[in-house]
């Protein structure tokens, strides 16, 4: 190879790599740009949030927009309703799911496999399917327009025992057989080696239901109808409706205000969200 | 004869606990899954507005089902959306996920995998409500910076073909960064050494994507596939908040004519049987993609 014939392979190379990087750079703005120009609309005034080319510095002293939503909307009560709807939710199907994945892994009895692909092969089954008999029934048991409607169906989840299963089944036995020559029973088996041993699958089950049902928009914008009971999906939807494209700042206050706590928790919790979520994207 | 009584009252007993651990979830499947499931197969059969009392009009519902324009209009759009979304993510991706699984700087990898995937954690609501005004012909910043660059106006949200692509690459957008990041950890996963004997070989790189990656990835595809799939056929928040399923019926999906049909005409029974056909269909095309899968999934 001539010494120009390397150069030229060499130039080449470099300039393939900043193609590659200006590629992905391109793509970071395409990312994050939304976000920006939300939180920045969301501090601006009414007159300039569509003002082209647009401010993407916000002007953190303004916070109008901000006033006028938590004037206009009780915003604030949207985010302890999604709050309390989501974590409610978690709470049981980690209990539910963890039991029954428990019993699945580990325990015999007569018809395990076929309940357990009965159960499995639910996981087919669209929502809308369900709701609308859903509907009808909580309408009938006065549980309609509560959150008890939204918490009470989804207390169990089959993707939850299939992916807490999975994982229990790759905790050594020994362990286990110890502690029952000692004369442990199966809740302490479960509860004092099972569950410590099970961290990560945990968390990766807690974080998904939260953040499932933290964006929810389709059941609740169903089961709920009063606006006191509303969580934040439906109330960012109603406010759209209610003023359209009349007050864009409000309305991109609100967004900013739903998104920023999900932001920081990001942030912090990266590392286990995306593990998590990746961990139950690769079951196999 | 002592062992034998005593192991079988353990087993007894083992039984009775399993049953006890798994009473609330199989408590739950039967009344929340099983119960609704059979609930909507006899709705399809009804005539119900939940004013009046349910009327039988046998298959009246699947016969007004063949014969409902609307119906095939938000089927197509459907379709149309998920051959886009499937397509795009997982085909995005894998690319992206290759890319990034080069050597770059570590900084670098951070930022790009935490921007990439923030969206997928945040609501359809809000984001869509953010883009529903960044895609306005006039006053959105997208066609403004694409008029930068010589781009006419697109109307992004308010022509037919155009608010359907608007839709797809909104929700391509939010998703993406799932798929990169599940790539990412099928790719992580390779066993060095193939690349290795590979290059000793001498094979290129196109070579080793098609002779190594995509062989040893394609049960990740698979399953991203599978998953795309069946998000992108009950879609429901992405048109409802970006374009309200216009304009006309051009975004409008058969979720959200479900949702319409029910909750808004209080048309039980119809909604009852548009849901069972989508179920239906579900079905049909994840098992032929598991038949085609045969031919192209390979598991280690």
């Amino acid at each position: 190879m001539s010494v120009n014939e390397v150069r030229r392979k060499k130039r080449l190379y470099f300039s393939g790599k900043i193609l590659l990087y200006l590629f992905l750079l391109f793509g970071i703005l395409v990312m994050v740009m939304p976000f920006i120009w939300m939180f920045s609309t969301s501090f601006g005034s009414v007159e300039t949030a569509f003002s082209l080319p647009p401010r993407w510095i916000p002007n953190l002293s303004n916070i109008r927009a901000y006033q006028q939503l938590l004037k206009s909307i009780p915003f604030f009560r949207y985010m302890w309703n999604s709050f309390k709807i989501a974590s409610l939710i978690t709470v049981g199907q980690l209990v539910t799911c963890s039991t029954a994945a428990y019993a699945f892994a580990r325990l015999h009895f007569r018809g395990r496999n076929f309940l357990f692909f009965l159960l499995l092969s639910s996981m087919m089954v669209p929502i809308q399917v369900t709701v609308v008999p859903l509907f009808i029934l909580m309408r009938r048991i006065h549980l309609y327009d509560t959150h008890a409607s939204l918490i009470l169906p989804v207390l169990i989840s089959a993707f939850g025992v299939f992916l807490l299963r999975q994982f229990f089944l790759t905790i050594p036995r020994e362990l286990e057989d110890a502690a029952r020559i000692d004369g442990a029973s199966h809740f302490t088996i479960y509860s004092r080696i099972i569950l410590p041993l099970s961290g990560p699958a945990l968390s990766a089950l807690a974080i998904l239901t939260f953040l499932y049902f933290w964006n929810e928009l389709f059941r609740p914008l169903i089961f709920l109808s009063s606006l006191d009971n509303f969580t934040i999906p439906v109330g960012l939807v109603m406010l759209r409706g209610q003023y359209d494209v009349g007050s864009p700042t409000r309305l991109m206050a609100a967004v900013a205000l739903a998104v920023i706590p999900v932001l920081i928790v990001f942030i912090f919790a990266q590392r286990y969200i995306i593990e998590g979520v990746t961990l139950t994207g690769l079951k196999e | 004869m002592y062992v034998k009584v005593k192991r079988s009252e353990v087993g007894r007993r083992e039984a009775l606990t399993s049953y006890l651990f798994i009473l609330p979830t199989m408590l739950g499947f039967l009344l929340f899954i099983i119960g609704p499931v059979i609930a909507a197969i006899i709705l399809s059969f009804y005539y119900w507005d939940l004013f009046t009392s349910p009327k039988f009009v046998s298959l009246g519902n699947y016969k007004a089902l063949l014969h409902d324009v609307h119906l095939f209009i938000v089927y197509k759009n459907t379709l149309i959306f998920v051959l886009g979304v499937v397509t795009l993510e997982v085909g995005g991706g894998l690319l992206i996920a290759l890319i990034i699984n080069r050597k770059l700087h570590a900084i670098f990898r951070y930022v790009l995998r935490t921007t990439y995937f923030f969206p997928m954690i945040t609501s359809v609501a809000a984001v869509a409500l953010v883009w529903n005004l960044l895609l306005s012909t006039d006053l959105g910043i997208v066609n403004y910076y694409l008029g930068k660059i010589g781009i006419p106006r697109i109307n992004w949200l308010l022509s037919s073909e155009e608010a359907k692509v608007s839709v797809i690459l909104v929700e391509v957008w939010k998703n993406i960064g799932f798929y990169m990041v599940v790539f990412l950890a099928g790719l992580q996963n390779i066993p060095r050494q193939f690349y290795e004997a590979a290059e000793i070989d001498g094979a290129g790189g196109l070579q080793r994507f098609f002779y190594i990656t995509f062989p040893m990835l394609s049960p990740t595809v698979f399953f991203l596939m599978i998953i795309g799939l069946i998000n992108a056929f009950q879609m429901f928040d992405m048109p409802y908040v970006l374009t309200k399923g216009g304009p006309g019926d051009a975004t409008r999906t058969t979720v959200m004519y479900i949702y319409e049909t029910g909750f808004r005409f209080f048309d039980m029974g119809y909604a009852a049987t548009v849901s069972i056909s989508l179920f239906v269909l579900i079905i049909i095309l994840a098992l032929l993609q598991f038949r085609i899968s045969k031919g192209w999934v390979f598991y280690r």
